[in-house]
Formats: C-alpha cells, sequence, structure tokens
C-alpha cells in the first residue's frame, strides 16, 4: 500500500504537521505487515527505520543475557516505537514482537534526519514527538519501578 | 445538647455473602438492619466487635439501600481478622461520612476515569451511579490496572460496561502470566488509546498514591486543568468527623472535607500523595 498524505492525517502522531511536510514524510515511508507472534527486531539491533503502528498490537520489553523475553509493556495503534533509529548509535533498547497480526508505518530514519536538519520547524515538531514519547515511557517505567519499591 | 442520632452508634448489618475477589481481596455483602443509604465517593467505618473499626468506601450501588457491598484489601490487623469472617455474623456501620463524588457536575461531560489495584472498589459504586445517569453523559472511559491478571477485582465488570451503551472498559497489566493476552505496563500506558475530548471532559483518579501521582500528572500533561480532575485520597481515616486529625493533609480533614477533592484544591498541599 502506497503511503499518502491522506493516510498519514488518519494517524495521531502526524497531528499538526503541514500538507508539505506529510508528503515528505509520506515519500520516506512505507508500510510492513507482520504476522501473529513475528519478532520485528531484537533487543541491540541496529535499527534503520523508526516506526507507528496502524493496526493491531505489539508488545515490548528486554531480555537479560539470552535469557527469556521479559514482557514490559504493549504498543497501541497509533504509538511510535523504534525511536533509537533516529538517534546514534542506532541500536534497538527493547524487542518487539506483533501479539495480534500487524501493519506498521516505517519510516526511513537516515532520510528523516536529514529532512530534521533541513527544515527547523519540521525537525521540531518531529524531536518534540520522539521526545514525548521517550518522555511517556521514561515516566511509566518510573511508575513500575515505583510499583515494584511499594509492594 | 442532644442530638437525635448518633452518630458513634453504628448501625447493624447481617454479612450475608463473602465473595473472593482475588488472593488479598475479598467483597463482604451486608444486609443493614434499616435502609441505608450514601453518595458515591462518601465511607463508612466498618467495625467487627472485639476486632476495631476501619474505613472503607461501598463498591455497591448508591441506588440500593437495602443492601451494601464493602470490598476488603487484607493489609492490616482489623482487615486480616474481616477476611476470615464466615456469613452470618453482625457488623457494624458508621456514616456515611465525607464528600463523595459530584455526579451532577459530569451532566453533558466525558468522564474518564483511572483507577488501580483495590482503587476499583469506590470506582464501581461511581460506575453504578453513573449508569444510573447515563442520558446525561457524554461516555464513561475506565482505565484499569492491576498488578497481575490475578490482582484485577470485578473480571465481569470490565464485559458488561463495554456491552453498556456510552460506556468503554480498558484492562492492564504490570505483569503478564502465560495466559494474559492483553495490554502489559502500567495504567497510564491505557491512555495512548482512547479517544477523549479533554476540554468537555472530566477525569477521575482513585488508586494507590503512586498510581494517583503518576496518573494525575499524564493527565495533566495531556492537558486536563487541575479543576477537571477528581482525586478519591483513601487516608486513615478514624473518627469520619474531622476531630481526630489521623487524616489531615495540609488544611484538609480528608473524612470531613474530602475524601474526593479536585486537584485545584489539594494542588500544594504536603504529601499528598504518600
Amino acid at each position: 500500500m502506497k503511503v499518502t498524505r491522506d493516510v498519514l492525517k488518519k494517524i495521531r502522531f502526524f497531528d499538526n504537521y503541514t500538507e508539505k511536510q506529510l508528503d515528505i514524510i509520506a515519500k520516506l515511508s512505507n508500510i510492513k505487515e507482520f504476522r501473529v507472534k513475528q519478532v520485528l527486531f531484537e533487543q541491540y539491533d541496529e535499527l534503520s527505520d523508526i516506526s507507528v503502528l496502524l493496526e493491531g498490537t505489539l508488545s515490548m520489553g528486554i531480555s537479560l543475557a539470552g535469557e527469556k523475553r521479559i514482557h514490559l509493556g504493549t504498543i497501541e495503534e497509533g504509538q511510535l516505537f523504534s525511536w533509537s533509529a533516529v538517534f546514534s548509535p542506532f541500536i534497538s533498547t527493547a524487542w518487539v514482537m506483533s501479539v495480534t497480526p500487524a501493519k506498521i508505518l516505517s519510516i526511513d530514519a537516515k532520510k528523516l534526519n536529514k529532512e530534521i536538519e533541513k527544515d527547523c520547524d519540521f525537525g521540531l515538531k518531529t524531536m518534540s514527538k520522539i521526545a514525548q514519547t521517550i518522555s511517556h515511557r521514561l515516566g511509566d517505567t518510573r511508575f513500575q519501578l515505583m510499583n515494584q519499591l511499594t509492594l | 445538647m442532644l442530638t437525635e442520632k448518633n452518630i458513634y452508634k453504628p448501625v447493624m448489618a447481617k454479612l450475608t455473602e463473602v465473595i473472593e475477589e482475588s488472593p488479598l481481596i475479598k467483597t463482604f455483602v451486608l444486609i443493614p438492619e434499616k435502609e441505608f443509604s450514601f453518595r458515591t465517593g462518601q465511607f463508612i467505618e466498618l467495625s467487627v466487635d472485639g476486632i476495631g473499626e476501619a474505613p472503607f468506601t461501598p463498591s455497591s450501588s448508591p441506588l440500593i439501600t437495602e443492601k451494601l457491598e464493602v470490598t476488603v484489601m487484607k493489609t492490616g490487623y482489623v482487615t486480616e481478622h474481616m477476611h476470615k469472617l464466615k456469613p452470618g455474623i453482625n457488623m457494624g456501620i458508621r456514616g456515611p461520612f465525607g464528600r463523595g463524588y459530584p455526579v451532577e457536575m459530569f451532566y453533558g461531560k466525558e468522564v474518564l476515569i483511572l483507577g488501580g489495584g483495590c482503587g476499583l472498589a469506590p470506582i464501581r459504586s461511581l460506575l453504578y451511579a453513573l449508569e444510573g445517569v447515563k442520558d446525561k453523559l457524554k461516555k464513561v472511559i475506565l482505565c484499569y490496572g492491576s498488578k497481575t491478571p490475578a490482582d484485577c477485582i470485578y473480571k465481569p465488570l470490565f464485559d458488561r460496561l463495554n456491552k453498556t451503551e456510552k460506556f468503554e472498559a480498558y484492562r492492564t497489566v504490570d505483569r503478564a502470566d502465560e495466559e494474559w493476552d492483553g495490554s502489559v505496563g502500567v495504567v497510564t500506558t491505557l491512555l495512548n488509546k482512547i479517544k477523549i475530548t479533554i476540554d468537555e471532559s472530566v477525569a477521575i483518579v482513585c488508586g494507590p498514591p503512586v498510581m494517583m501521582k503518576f496518573g494525575t500528572i499524564r493527565l495533566l500533561e495531556m492537558g486536563y486543568k487541575d479543576e477537571q480532575i477528581y482525586l478519591s485520597m483513601e487516608k486513615n481515616m478514624s473518627c469520619g468527623l474531622g476531630k481526630c486529625g489521623h487524616c489531615m493533609m495540609g488544611e484538609f480533614f480528608v473524612c470531613k472535607d474530602g475524601p474526593v477533592f479536585t486537584y485545584n484544591e489539594l494542588k500544594g498541599t504536603p504529601d499528598i500523595w504518600k
């Protein structure tokens, strides 16, 4: 399926982008589909794409020294993930696996970074949204940690 | 001066059923000797002869006055003894005390409820009250988190709400087990999947202090104003009359001025999340 501006308009993550900016993202994007229980990427994998979940549910977690997977959270429709693809060293901090059949929007991170450098407004919007995702993850992790400490 | 009602004298109630909700939580079904009415969110003092008294917010419908349900988590001396009780004995009820949810203020709005752990007990009562006035509400969304699937209480409630017009209910767990195929993560992660018009809504938070704190922070980040957020502060209420001071929080007696407050009222009060 071809990614168009209209496809992106339906995704909450792209609220506030101008039509021109949506066209830029559309050009850098493609849609990928995954079966149930398919690993999208492993922890410590080098990532090339930043992604938004369009349909389905994904689980996310960590593995300790190759031991069994620890499931830390669920990625819901409309959420951004694999943000490590945008920041050096471009290494994933978690594994992601599909819980149900899933469709994701995959954006070429190298090309996205070039667009961010070219256009300040586009760059600020994108980085703010990524920072918000990371901030929420950090807040949720603190919440989880406090829950454990107050058991 | 003598008053008509002795506020220290409990109304006796027969324990007719004990429902095990989770390994640590039980619901006690009580039939009071006379009709007992309360406003959702208000609390009662429940006593057992020879053991003691403890505060609880009823988990049953405020529209039903002949039966009362109280959900109790085993956390201390009194609650541990309560968990050993069998149907047939008499318990004492004092109250209701304090300020409950101002349900009329929610008319015409979307109501977002964020609950955690045993905080679902007062929320269940609120949900019953909201179901009674659903024609006057835009919609009601419940987001609930428990530590594990086994710790989730009132499991049938979620299916029932999802089949009720204008109601949506979501659950998550901190730690999944082999059989769990729902959301994993703290309750705030559920806020990523809901659709709500913040300007036309109110948010209600009830649960353990950690959850109340992080839940309130996330609601503020989402754009909720202080006065749109209602907090049910379950503190160490004792006398229920604003006299003993056990539940004091800044300038407030939680038992008398609360337990339901807006965040606007509490903001700046020390130790509200303790």
